[in-house]
């Protein structure tokens, strides 16, 4: 039964994102000095060839100007452009969760942008060759104007996503809920143990605005920050996520930015739940059959298992690429490596805003630590997956060393490296 | 991702990222491994190479210097 409804919805889906592409086309390709990056609708996947395989399978024409020079390996530098933007809409929420990374309030943030401005910053973005952007708040979902701005990000060829909290602005969402590629709602635990994570007890209006959206659309899934109190929760959230027919569990890992700074030594996992954060969520995404995602910051935990590296190479799984792979604004416009970073060091005495992300990119020192991850430190330096995770993230290493360059001090091969201090009992 | 002379394919990213603070990569391949990946590499291959071939749409972005 569960197999059948799982088919029925595949095709439902195939055909919802044919029909859109139809409307609205997608990007489809970017060259890059690798090869180019080329995009399908059918399977959802961004793909990255080599130039060889670009040549047979574009119209290249002449030698691209890109391509003079030796062919590097995907990651010897920087792209062209990011893939995706992340834009934080709007600072405004009332929900006031105890752990927000951006310290929304109900006031929102000054000299926020509205949707002129959010418009233009999406036509650069497209201009740039961006594939997609995912849409945020605070929460986006109260602004009267998110329709318009995902319908000319679609004529644009930018497919946008959204994350909502579900709690406000449903009724407006589920109305255009068509016009994005996935949304997902975040859903940090159940019943109980959401209040526990956010503070208040807004289980009950999560799940009624998930029940809503997938009853018009069917790329519904759930984002979880995985926090110490809810870990032990997971594989019933994976049955949630199964009972619901979401699309996927994405599972986010705590990061210490906006309120979530005060909350960090609360809400963080412990080590051993890092350890043991790979294992336990395939194990839930088997015994549950939905598909699961995993935030940047999660490559240090994935790599502690020894992973095969060709084949995290061949999924894009990277640790932090912000600056690179991706791009953030804040709601002001002011563009970051990514949403939880401050923005990065000025250039000529000038902050870029999302708008000028195209010459900001090649201005020498843009996004300042986030692009020398190279000059990596024991114990980065020698691990097999250092190109790929690139030292973790920089967020947290930001927080508890005060070193945005610092390795990731949540990672167990970090921990495992890191001095042991034998405290000695005091002997009165 | 094997194919010298006719190019590979180097990595796929799957899915969308609707998460607006980080980027999220599937790792549901993970469950099956490098096997499976290998089963379905070429499929998506050959959905590149039989079509007509993709234009290739101009951007405004200029590849950085150096290797940072």
């Amino acid at each position: 039964m569960r197999l059948a409804a799982r088919g029925w919805d595949a095709v439902q889906t195939i055909a919802q994102r044919v029909r859109v592409a139809r409307e609205f086309r997608p990007r489809r390709t970017r060259l890059e000095r690798f090869g180019a990056i080329v995009q399908l609708t059918v399977p959802r996947a961004l793909v990255f060839v080599d130039r060889a395989f670009a040549r047979a399978s574009l119209d290249v024409g002449d030698e691209p100007a890109v391509w003079q020079g030796a062919e590097p390996a995907l990651g010897d530098h920087v792209l062209s452009a990011p893939l995706e933007a992340h834009l934080q809409l709007t600072n405004r929420c009332t929900a006031g969760c105890q752990g927000c990374y951006t310290g929304a309030s109900p006031e929102g943030a000054p000299h926020e942008y509205g949707l002129v401005e959010w418009a233009r910053a999406i036509d650069r973005l497209a201009d740039a060759g961006v594939f997609h952007v995912a849409l945020g708040g605070g929460e986006s979902a109260v602004l009267p104007w998110l329709g318009e701005l995902a319908d000319h990000a679609r004529r644009r060829g930018i497919i946008p996503n959204l994350t909502t909290s579900g709690l406000d602005g449903l009724d407006r969402l589920v109305g255009i809920a068509d016009r994005f590629g996935q949304i997902n709602v975040s859903l940090d635990g159940l019943h109980a143990t959401y209040a526990a994570v956010r503070g208040f007890d807004g289980f009950a209006q999560a799940d009624a605005a998930i029940r809503r959206l997938r009853a018009v659309k069917r790329e519904i899934g759930i984002n979880v920050v995985v926090t110490r109190h809810n870990f032990g929760e997971l594989d019933g959230i994976f049955a949630y996520a199964a009972e619901r027919r979401l699309s996927e569990v994405e599972l986010l890992r705590f990061k210490p930015s906006g309120r979530g700074a005060r909350a960090y030594l609360d809400l963080r996992c412990s080590d051993a739940q890092h350890r043991a954060f790979l294992p336990t969520i395939l194990a839930a995404a088997r015994r549950h059959q939905v598909r699961v995602k995993v935030d940047c910051s999660y490559t240090p935990m994935l790599a502690h298992h020894r992973p095969d590296r060709a084949l995290l190479a061949e999924l894009a799984v990277y640790g932090c690429t912000g600056g690179d792979f991706l791009v953030g604004a804040k709601p002001g416009g002011q563009l970051t490596a990514c949403s939880f970073a401050a923005p990065p060091p000025a250039v000529d005495g000038v902050r870029p805003k999302v708008d000028e992300l195209a010459a900001y990119w090649t201005a020498p020192g843009a996004f300042g630590a986030f692009r020398t991850w190279r000059a990596a430190r024991e114990p980065c330096a020698s691990c097999e997956y250092h190109t790929l995770c690139r030292g973790g993230c920089k967020v947290v290493s930001s927080h508890v060393t005060g070193e945005l360059d610092a390795p990731d001090p949540e990672c167990p091969r970090v921990v495992d490296h890191a001095p042991r201090v034998h405290r000695l009992p005091v002997v009165v | 991702m094997r194919g010298r002379a006719r190019g590979k394919i180097l990595a796929i990213k799957w899915g969308m990222n609707p998460n607006s603070s980080s980027l999220g990569v599937d790792v549901t391949f993970l469950l099956v491994g490098a096997t499976a990946l290998a089963m379905v590499t070429p499929i998506v291959g050959a959905l590149l190479r039989w079509r007509k071939a993709l234009p290739v749409e101009p951007t405004t972005a200029a590849p950085t210097e150096g290797s940072e």
